[in-house]
């Protein structure tokens, strides 16, 4: 076995979500050759999963009425708290409203303001004008100042996506779907492009160019309970991190969002709480008011879910039939029936797909799960990665850094066709100033590793670990250790464990031939670099020892502006079980650090 | 104590020289609450890691596990185990061309019906970084969500019978497709332009009317109006087209 | 490479309205057989209400002519329709497989009845022939020479337990049966198809109005055979 195929271009992208292929749009424009790779097809990325919608300041809606980059951009900062890069957060801001547009017109059907007097559930009143009718209109989000998030319908990923999709095909840019990424091949300074094996037919491929970009979204596969599809494995993550000279950024950051529906752990939007959905416990008690008496159910994403995972341990979790975890129940009842299935109808048919619930007439589960990676691989201002010429990384898989510690919601699409169109604006400058020049001696080198390693896992040479052990050791590891809230004890037992489990996964020994597109293999490929990546956040969370966003310590319950103003860059060295940490500056030019205005200041372990 | 479920699989690996296609069965005990998602995996995770299948959100978003479920096309990760007998099966969806066991290719056929349908908007327009949206009614815009919630899940392509038996045709969400763009109003083709892509027998008028596309998708998508919509309208771009004396190829 | 094929031959189509033409043949000459099925029927069914009415419109066909410019133009259309039709029909012995294995694991209820229809397509194929053959050779159509051709026997009687049918009731009832089932749900799919009603309701409606024919023709047939029962024995036809 060698390498069946070797596809040479300008630009190789790995990933096909949002980030990946507007980034490839912007390439092929710049008429470079471009070659996408993934998982999947691209239109089932988990993109498309987002419902939610788009933060844009366009401010066509009254609610929405004096809008502008500046305010979006003291929310994005303030949601950070104060952990994201400024300069990245500003240029965003100021360029989200266009990309918007940019996809109203290549297609997506964008709802719009309607003219007339409007009543929401919430109780508020307000007036549309006609000078607005037929402009892009918006709905609310926790944490913004004003109305901000572009929607349409129940499908904003959907259709976003879809959309986007359509724009590659026009121009005809090659995707190779079900070929993953296995490996980077670099020489320590420069980036040459990917070993992928396909998993249609189990053979290694090499992709060879002078740009390469990675879009391969979030990780939160790490967790055993996650909201994220089961692709979301941090591949790409995994691979640049293997390099030993790229750095993931703020992996310690993870988002949870308060309403994951177990068993299955599918996301409850927020617009059930937005719409005056309540949260009660075992004794059927709305608990929220008792711990946040302004904000109650609408309280940020990190407080909400502090506060669940608080009272769960107060011993007011419910035990059900649903999950082997205890949890907390979604009330929506009192909307009424014809409110649940005609406003919140996504919600109401998944919770009957899923668990046969009609929330018209009966509680919900939720509890607070896994969401999204505000880390990922470190890349400057214009999408480079640090460590290696010609690797770029965008969307959830980078640290852009727009989000530092806490991602407001909707700012993460906004986030991928933006850091696309932007930062693939500069892939296209830094490709056509490249020359082609491969080393294939170094290709083979790198070729032949994967190979020994795939032989090694089918053979068992190194051991006979189980992969499906040892990916659910490591997801219930975060699940005990990394999870909402954190100490120092239970951190250190975690890395501890995470650790162990590193070593095991180094002996992964397979149970089948591991013949063709075998699924235990593509599994067992990725396992190290998964538990490397948990590793990342674990020992980033043990080491942070304040708190900010969502990286909470009981031990250390404040931010910590003197210490810890810094962004945690973690590099894997060869043949080590730990990553080595380095940290670099956070600046904050514009605004500097005040209080969020929101949950923060009553954020204690025990409550009031 | 669940019941004890039999999952007779479809099993076959064309990468393997000398596989033979066949049915495997699988026990496992249903718990509350199961669902083929689940089912699935723990065959794979704990009686077979060869068995090749499909997920991607298990939330019946990406269209990703459509399989045949005790015969009827569906999506695996929404289907519930209490909903199915003791024993049922599971197969491949047909038409498309299978990966390994119940795994199919839908990427391939679903990018070829893109580029047939010329499924993107066509328009002479430059976008403007400068200048606000185009205004457009919400009603439209909804009416455009409508078809385009489609994920491509290829139930619709699998349970017709005329799809089944004639590889060109473009089923009915290549048929739903190209209405999603036919009422768009930024879409500036003419009728006689989208007659060219789909007004012919691999297109609109090989559609038989079977309906099990619209019995069966899982978006519930009124497939029936939509697909009889586009009939009319490109029946009467065609006589339009005659009595404009355009020639018959 | 693939793709580029497929859209050549999408280019290669350009303003083609073969299809258009047939696809809108096909449905015309389905909603004009039915038309023409469901009149006949109704022609037939005059029996019911007497024998006169019954000879006063053949005789009124007759005489203006329109069973001679009708009944050519009938068969015309069956051949032209079945030429068409056959187009869609799984008629390579792999398609047959297909479409049966298919319908059976999904045993999904429109398919089905398509499936039904294509078989009962060959009944009403067969039978229609020697029903057309049998008429024109016995013109011109009166009560009593109907009567005695129902009632009559042919290759073989059909036994049921204690009853004896003679061949031409079994043999018409079947042919009412396929031929109505043929032509509803071919009309039924035909406004599926071109969509202009909601499907559910307008399939109760169409399922309605057969009933209401095939009861008419159980009538009809019911008649004849009173009829025969007292014509004079050695009957006028034959
Ligand atoms: C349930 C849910 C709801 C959400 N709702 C919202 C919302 O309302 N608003 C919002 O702003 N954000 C939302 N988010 C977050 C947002 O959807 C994601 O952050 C965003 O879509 C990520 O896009 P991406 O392009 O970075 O990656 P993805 O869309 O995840 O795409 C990753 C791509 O990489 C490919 N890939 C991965 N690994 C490899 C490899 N090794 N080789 C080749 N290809 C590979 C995959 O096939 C895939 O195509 C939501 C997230 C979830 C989980
Ligand atoms: C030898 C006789 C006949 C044969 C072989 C035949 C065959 C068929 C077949 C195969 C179809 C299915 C076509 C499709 O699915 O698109 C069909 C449709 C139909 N047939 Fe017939 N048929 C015959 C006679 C008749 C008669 C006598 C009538 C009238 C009563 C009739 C009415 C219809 C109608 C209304 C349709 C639906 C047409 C459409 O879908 O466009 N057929 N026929
Ligand atoms: C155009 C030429 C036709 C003529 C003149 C004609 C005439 C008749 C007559 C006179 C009868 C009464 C019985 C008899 O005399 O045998 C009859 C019965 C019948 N015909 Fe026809 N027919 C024609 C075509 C068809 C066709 C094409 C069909 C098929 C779809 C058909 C279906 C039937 C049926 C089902 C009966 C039984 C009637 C009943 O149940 O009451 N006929 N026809
Ligand atoms: S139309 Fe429905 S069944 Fe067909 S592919 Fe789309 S979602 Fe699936
Ligand atoms: S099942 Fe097939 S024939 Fe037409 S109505 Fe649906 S596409
Ligand atoms: S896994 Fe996405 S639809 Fe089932």
């Amino acid at each position: 076995m060698s390498a069946k195929n070797t596809y040479i271009s300008d630009v190789l992208v790995i990933g096909a979500g949002l980030a990946a292929e507007r980034s490839a749009i912007e390439c092929a424009s710049a008429g470079l050759n471009v070659i996408i790779l993934s998982l999947v097809p691209p239109r089932r990325s988990h993109s498309t999963a987002a419902q939610g919608g788009m933060q844009a300041s366009l401010g066509n809606i009254a609610m929405g009425k004096g809008d502008s980059p500046e305010i979006h951009f003291a929310d994005t900062v303030k949601g950070s708290d104060w952990g994201c890069d400024q300069e990245v957060a500003k240029m965003f801001c100021e360029t989200v409203p266009s990309m918007i547009r940019q996809l109203d017109f290549w297609g997506v059907p964008w709802n719009r303001v309607t003219a007339g007097k409007k009543k929401y559930a919430s109780g508020i009143e307000t007036e549309d004008t006609k000078d607005k009718e037929g402009l892009i209109t918006a709905r609310d989000f926790g944490g913004v100042a004003k109305w901000r998030c572009c929607y349409t319908s129940d499908g904003t990923g959907h259709t976003v996506q879809f959309v986007v999709d359509t724009q590659v095909c026009k121009l005809g840019i090659p995707v190779h779907d079900r070929m993953e990424a296995i490996a980077l091949i670099h020489d320590g300074e420069t980036c040459f492009g990917a070993v992928a094996r396909c998993l249609r037919t189990g053979e290694l491929n090499v992709y060879l160019a002078k740009s390469t970009i990675i879009g391969t979204g979030g990780a939160g596969r790490i967790y055993a309970a996650s909201t994220n599809a089961v692709i979301n494995e941090g591949t790409g993550g995994g691979i640049a991190l293997a390099t030993g000279v790229v750095p993931l950024g703020n992996m310690e950051a993870i988002q949870f969002h308060p309403t994951g529906m177990p068993p299955v752990y599918i996301l409850m939007t927020e617009g059930a709480r937005g719409d005056g959905g309540y949260l009660l416990d075992k004794d059927m008690h709305r608990f929220m008011p008792d711990y946040e008496p302004k904000k109650k159910e609408l309280a940020s994403r990190d407080v909400v879910s502090r506060r669940m995972v608080q009272h769960i341990r107060a011993g007011h979790g419910v035990t059900s039939k649903y999950s082997t975890q205890q949890h907390l129940w979604l009330d929506i009842r009192h909307l009424g029936r014809q409110w649940v299935w005609k406003n919140l109808r996504e919600i109401a048919t998944i919770a009957t797909n899923f668990n046969g619930i009609d929330p018209a007439k009966e509680l919900v589960p939720v509890i607070p799960t896994q969401h999204y990676t505000m880390g990922g691989i470190r890349t400057n201002k214009d999408g480079a990665a640090y460590g290696l010429q010609g690797l770029f990384a965008m969307g959830e898989a980078a640290c852009w850094d727009l989000h530092g510690f806490n991602r407001l919601g909707g700012n993460s699409l906004a986030e991928t066709v933006t850091a696309g169109y932007i930062c693939g604006k500069q892939v296209a400058k830094y490709t056509l100033g490249q020359t082609r020049n491969f080393n294939m001696k170094l290709v083979d080198g790198f070729v032949k590793k994967e190979e020994e390693r795939i032989k090694n896992l089918i053979s068992g040479k190194n051991g006979r670990e189980n992969v499906y052990e040892i990916r659910d050791a490591m997801g219930t590891a975060m699940m005990d250790h990394v999870h909402i809230f954190r100490t120092g004890k239970s951190l250190e037992q975690g890395v501890a464990k995470l650790q162990e489990l590193y070593k095991r996964s180094l002996k992964i020994g397979l149970r089948s031939s591991g013949q063709g597109a075998n699924p235990e293999l593509a599994q067992a490929i990725r396992m190290p670099g998964m538990v490397r990546t948990a590793l990342c956040v674990a020992y980033g969370a043990l080491t942070r020892t304040e708190s900010r966003g969502s990286h909470f310590r009981e031990d250390y319950p404040k931010r910590d502006d003197v210490n810890w103003l810094k962004r945690t860059l973690a590099y894997w060295k060869e043949g080590a079980d730990l990553p080595t940490l380095e940290y670099e500056p956070v600046a904050c030019p514009i605004l500097p650090p005040g209080d969020r205005g929101y949950g923060e200041a009553s954020a204690g372990p025990k409550g009031k | 104590m669940g019941r004890k479920l039999t999952i007779s699989c479809f099993r076959y690996n064309p990468n393997i020289p000398g596989d033979k296609p066949r049915m495997q069965d699988y026990e496992l005990e249903e718990y509350e609450g199961m669902t083929l998602f689940v089912a699935l995996n723990d065959i794979r995770e704990k009686l077979d890691p060869t068995l090749m299948f499909d997920f991607v959100c298990r939330a019946a978003i990406c269209g990703s596990c459509a399989m045949l479920i005790h015969g009827r096309p569906r999506l695996a990760c929404k289907t519930m185990t209490r909903t199915l007998p003791n024993k049922f099966t599971v197969m491949p969806l047909p038409v498309f061309k299978l990966i390994g066991d119940l795994s199919v290719d839908t990427g391939t056929w679903f990018r070829d019906l893109q580029v047939r349908a010329e499924a993107w908007i066509h328009t002479n327009k430059k976008f403007d970084f400068n200048a606000l949206e185009v205004r457009m009614n919400n009603e439209t815009a909804e009416k455009i969500y409508d078809p385009e919630q489609c994920i491509e899940c290829g139930c619709c392509v699998a349970n017709c019978i005329t799809a089944n038996i004639r590889p060109d045709f473009i089923g009915s969400t290549g048929i739903n497709r190209v209405y999603r763009f036919l009422i768009d109003p930024r879409d500036e083709r003419s009728d006689a332009e989208y007659y060219d892509v789909i007004g012919n027998e691999d297109g609109t008028f090989g559609c038989v009317g079977l309906m099990a596309c619209d019995d069966m998708c899982p978006k519930e998508i009124p497939l029936q109006e939509n697909l009889a919509y586009v009939r009319r309208k490109m029946a009467k771009a065609g006589l339009k087209l005659q009595f404009q004396g355009v020639k018959i190829s | 490479m693939e793709l580029a094929k497929n859209l050549q031959t999408t280019i290669n189509r350009s303003h083609g309205k073969t299809d258009l033409y047939v696809d809108l043949a096909q449905s015309i000459s389905g909603v004009l057989l039915i038309g023409f099925l469901w009149m006949h029927m109704l022609f037939v069914a005059t029996i019911v209400v007497s024998p006169e009415l019954f000879n006063t419109l053949s005789e009124g066909l007759d005489k203006y002519y329109l069973a001679q410019v009708g009944i050519p133009a009938t068969i015309l259309l069956i051949i032209f329709h079945i030429f068409l039709a056959l187009r869609r029909a799984p008629v390579r012995l792999r398609d047959m497989r297909i479409t049966y294995r298919m319908a059976k694991m999904m045993n999904h209820y429109d398919t089905w009845v398509w499936v039904g229809q294509v078989v009962s397509a060959l009944f009403v194929g067969v039978m229609a022939s020697i029903h057309l053959w049998i008429i024109l050779g016995a013109w011109p159509l009166r009560a009593a020479t109907s009567a005695a051709r129902v009632a009559s026997s042919g290759p073989a009687d059909v036994t049921w337990g204690a009853f004896t049918f003679p061949f031409f009731i079994v043999f018409y009832v079947i042919f009412l049966i396929a031929g109505e089932y043929h032509g509803g749900f071919g009309l039924y799919r035909i406004l599926v198809k071109w969509g202009w009603w909601e499907r559910h309701t307008m399939g109760w409606v169409l399922k309605g109005i057969t009933v209401i024919i095939v009861c008419l023709g159980f009538a009809a047939l019911y008649t004849f055979t009173q009829i025969a029962a007292n014509l004079p024995a050695g009957g006028a036809i034959h």
